[in-house]
């Protein structure tokens, strides 16, 4: 009879469906509550990089460099790993016989609000507290993804992006001076690593870009924009590194020793 | 001859929202008994019916099925029961076979053959695997009884058990359940209100009203009459004579008829005397008495007689 | 007890009512799947549009990209501990995309299988329930049938069980077939592959936020399991309760009207769970649990994974016992 052969299939579907059910209910409850699960296999082991972990106390003989921001921050595509930590430190040798403390908190892909969130977790009031000097490289990361959209777009989304980053850059800004008065703070501008494939319009917008950071960074005494876009502009070949984006290790040093003799006559007096 | 009773039902009471709706029947049931069950719409039969089978819980008293408790025992006690409640409800989506099956299902003791056997005994074999949407009332009926005497049960309830069935059928149905009473010494449990019907078949009868049973008697006893009318000249010499002379109270009933139940005392005796005494007698016969006279004797008016 | 769940299952086969349930999910999929994939083609021409036509195509380079740059957020020291998990599960999904050329806009059988379920679990799947189990009892009530069922050498909670576990056994045959359904009908859109995919979970709420520290990766095929387990829950919760209402309410409309009111009402009322505290420990407001895995939702303090189930777990238990109480209790007047 066919209800009964139909009977014998529901109850074995049911029987089997019921177990595997079952053991699946148990995994999901086991994979949002219990301690710790198994995280991933892959362990990674920080990269070595000329990160400064000393805790050095204010001290007379030391002079401490804060470099906040992005990969070029970081100083990522230098060939040889030293990008501004290396290459600053360096030019600071030059102008001061204090001993040169680098700290390096540059990560990268950060844009404007993730530096924003970086300081507000406190993790590095300390740190701010004890600097010298602090360099800040933001804005390339906020500003890449405008540039591929099509031209109407464009300027819509370019205004929008840019209010935002402003917002971020002047609520950073006030962290760092509430949390250090005296540090003198260097923003770095922007330069276009596509110079060569972009529009007057997209170099108009750089430019804007550009102009109004260093308005607001000039709005604090103790703040310096110092402009990258002009080293760079016919200096790609040279400067660039093979990811076509970021510096290579010639680029750091070019920009380490612009950013050194803007601020040479403080270090020295230091 | 008696044996265990089959049914016994101890001042069985029910009160619903707060109205005392049984007040109290009490009852005893014997194998090879075809009993009726009597009364106007609203008496109680069907309450009564339903807390034999347990579907409705008394509110005091017992109820019984060959001993057993249906309070606490009540798988044994109804293991001995089939029964029809009202209409026979089956499922409409199954034929008849499969309805069938499914109760039998319930009771490990029912055989294949005995399936066969029962649907064979109530005429449905031609249709036994149709939809039972597709039945007439008859038929329906008819696969209520199967299922309900399939598990050969001690004590058959039946409510209402002919409604719908033409006279061939009903004629068909008295048979076959003398047959299972006497035969298969069955106790039948019938309640109806088809007074012919329960004269033909039954052997006891029980009249309710109101919720409470104000006659049990043997049937028999009922229709069976000793009320004898006579039309004479002389009426009052005529209920002289019965009292002086065998003690029978007669009653006037009109100009020149009297009546008396004579209680088996020999009629032409009595009719003999008459004569020699000088009465003119014109006519003389019993009165048959129907159940249905007693029923509406019983059961009108508001005193319970 | 195995005879008679055997009675009611063929029973139920007999009322053609779970053809109709299982006639009714393959038009839904059907559905949802053609939608789907109209939704896709449209997306994919707008991204053509806007990013040029290799945009599409260019998902490689991107991936590329987002993996170097993940992998030096990761080295920074600077990174924060919590993120590190999140970052590592992103990290394998799109090595796991490169490795296996798989472009992450295309949807697979897997990826829809799961996210059917994941949309059904709180609404469709309990109407579906609710059309098998309403029914079980209340319509043997008004076709009288009940009176031939009871009047027989078997307890009143026998019977009751014996139904109970017939819609335990259907709600294990809807949520195979919803997911049998699923997986063939949008394998016919988007291909049947997809199973070994990484999705990420593992996500817990602690002090009312989203804690990602023990995010992971497990394969699609292991993460639509708990999916479907987890609907399965919910089903023989949800069922439960409609059963009790059934045999309660004696009328298999009204039940199905009540606790669809009910369901319907818990949309309104999860707008009220972080102010007003009762309502958390409403049935309605806790049907979402594939949201804790996937870790899509707003964390409300002491809502997690265990809490639902508890409270659920106590809500089935309620209904049952209330069922078998007023069950085995009840006058039966019809």
């Amino acid at each position: 009879m066919l209800k009964k052969s139909m009977w014998y299939s529901i109850l074995t579907i049911a029987c089997v469906g019921f177990i595997v059910l079952a053991i699946g209910f148990y995994q999901a409850i086991i994979i949002t509550t219990a301690a710790n699960p198994q995280p991933s296999a892959k362990a990674e082991t920080p990269q070595t990089s000329p990160v400064s972990t000393k805790l050095s106390s204010q001290n007379a003989n030391s002079f401490k460099l804060l470099i906040l921001g992005d990969s070029i921050a970081k100083g990522t595509g230098d060939e040889k790993g030293k990008g501004f930590s290396g290459y600053l430190t360096e030019s600071f040798k030059n102008v001061t016989s204090k001993e040169i403390i680098v700290n390096n908190a540059g990560i990268d892909g950060l844009e404007s609000l993730g530096l924003l969130e970086q300081l507000q977790n406190k993790s590095l009031d300390k740190t701010i507290s004890e600097s010298d000097i602090i360099l800040v490289s933001i804005g390339g990361n906020d500003i890449r993804s405008i540039l591929s959209l099509n031209d109407l777009a464009k300027e819509d989304q370019f205004k929008v992006r840019m209010a935002s980053y402003l917002g971020n850059l002047k609520q950073t800004m006030k962290v760092l001076r509430t949390t250090n008065p005296n540090s003198i703070v260097i923003i770095l501008g922007l330069y276009n690593p596509y110079e060569k494939v972009s529009s007057a319009e997209d170099t108009k917008l750089l430019n804007t870009w550009n102009y109004n950071t260093q308005l607001l960074v000039e709005q604090d005494g103790k703040g310096i924009f110092i402009p990258t876009h002009d080293l760079l502009k016919f200096n790609l070949g040279r400067y660039i590194a093979k990811d076509g984006m970021h510096p290579n290790s010639a680029g750091y040093q070019a920009l380490s020793n612009r950013i050194s003799k803007s601020v040479e006559p403080i270090i020295s007096g230091l | 001859m008696q044996q265990s009773a089959v049914l016994e039902l101890n001042n069985l009471r029910k009160t619903i929202k707060g109205k005392e709706i049984i007040k109290g029947i009490d009852l005893t049931l014997y194998s090879s008994q075809i009993f009726g069950f009597l009364g106007p719409n609203g008496a109680g039969k069907t309450t009564t019916i339903r807390m034999i089978v347990g579907l409705i819980k008394p509110s005091k008293g017992s109820v019984s099925i060959c001993g057993y408790s249906v309070a606490h025992d009540f798988g044994k006690a109804l293991s001995n029961v089939g029964c029809i409640i009202e209409s026979p409800d089956m499922y409409k989506y199954l034929t008849g076979m499969e309805n069938l099956l499914q109760f039998a299902a319930m009771d490990k003791q029912i055989s294949q053959q005995r399936i066969k056997d029962v649907v064979d005994m109530v005429g449905l074999q031609h249709r036994v695997n149709d939809k039972v949407s597709t039945y007439s009332l008859g038929m329906r009926q008819r696969l209520g009884i199967a299922q309900a005497i399939m598990s050969r049960p001690k004590l058959l309830i039946l409510d209402e058990p002919t409604n719908g069935l033409d006279p061939a059928g009903i004629t068909e149905f008295r048979n076959l359940i003398r047959k299972l009473a006497y035969e298969e010494g069955m106790t039948v449990f019938v309640s109806s209100h088809l007074l012919v019907e329960i004269q033909q078949m039954c052997d006891v009868v029980s009249i309710i009203k109101q919720g409470s049973v104000i006659k049990t008697a043997n049937v028999q006893e009922i229709i069976h009459n000793d009320q004898i009318e006579w039309q004479l000249n002389n009426p009052e010499k005529a209920i002289a004579i019965l009292r002086e002379h065998w003690n029978i109270e007669a009653v006037q009933l009109k100009k020149n008829t009297i009546s008396a139940d004579i209680s088996q005392q020999p009629l032409d005796r009595i009719n003999e005397l008459f004569i020699r005494e000088g009465l003119a007698l014109t006519y003389c016969s019993t009165k048959q008495n129907t159940l249905e006279d007693l029923f509406l004797d019983l059961t009108e008016g508001d005193e319970i007689v | 007890m195995y005879s008679l769940i055997k009675n009611e299952v063929i029973k139920m086969i007999s009322k053609k009512r779970l053809m109709f349930v299982l006639a009714i999910l393959v038009v839904l999929i059907s559905v949802f799947a053609y939608g789907q994939n109209q939704t896709l083609a449209r997306t994919k021409a707008q991204l053509s549009q806007r990013m040029g036509i290799t945009a599409t195509d260019d998902w490689r380079k991107l991936a590329g990209q987002q993996l170097i740059d993940l992998k030096n957020r990761l080295d920074s020291p600077y990174m924060d501990e919590k993120n590190k998990s999140s970052t590592r599960v992103r990290m394998e999904q799109l090595q796991y995309n490169v490795d296996n050329n798989i472009n992450p806009l295309e949807q697979s059988a897997a990826k829809f299988t799961t996210k059917f379920m994941e949309q059904a679990i709180f609404l469709f799947l309990p109407l579906l329930i609710i059309m098998l189990s309403a029914d079980m009892v209340s319509g043997e009530s008004s076709s009288g049938t009940i009176k031939l069922l009871l009047v027989r050498n078997v307890p009143r909670w026998k019977i009751l069980l014996s139904k109970y576990l017939t819609l335990v056994i259907l709600e294990v045959l809807v949520v195979f077939f919803a997911f049998v359904l699923s997986a063939i009908i949008s394998g016919a859109f988007f291909g049947y592959g997809g199973w070994l995919a990484p999705v990420a979970t593992g996500f817990k709420v602690l002090a009312g936020k989203l804690d990602s520290t023990s995010v992971l990766n497990v394969p699609q095929w292991r993460y639509s399991l708990m999916v479907y387990s987890l609907a399965f829950f919910v089903a023989v919760v949800v069922g439960s309760i409609s059963f009790m209402i059934s045999i309660l309410v004696k009328s298999t409309a009204a039940s199905i009207g009540i606790i669809m009111s009910t369901l319907v009402a818990g949309n309104f009322i999860s707008f009220f769970l972080t102010d007003w505290k009762i309502t958390r420990y409403m049935f309605m407001v806790n049907l979402r649990l594939t949201d804790y895995l996937s870790g899509s939702f707003q964390p409300i303090e002491g809502m997690n994974m265990l809490f639902s189930i508890t409270v659920l777990l106590g809500w089935a238990i309620a209904s049952i016992i209330i069922s078998f109480v007023y069950f085995t209790r009840q006058d039966i007047l019809v």
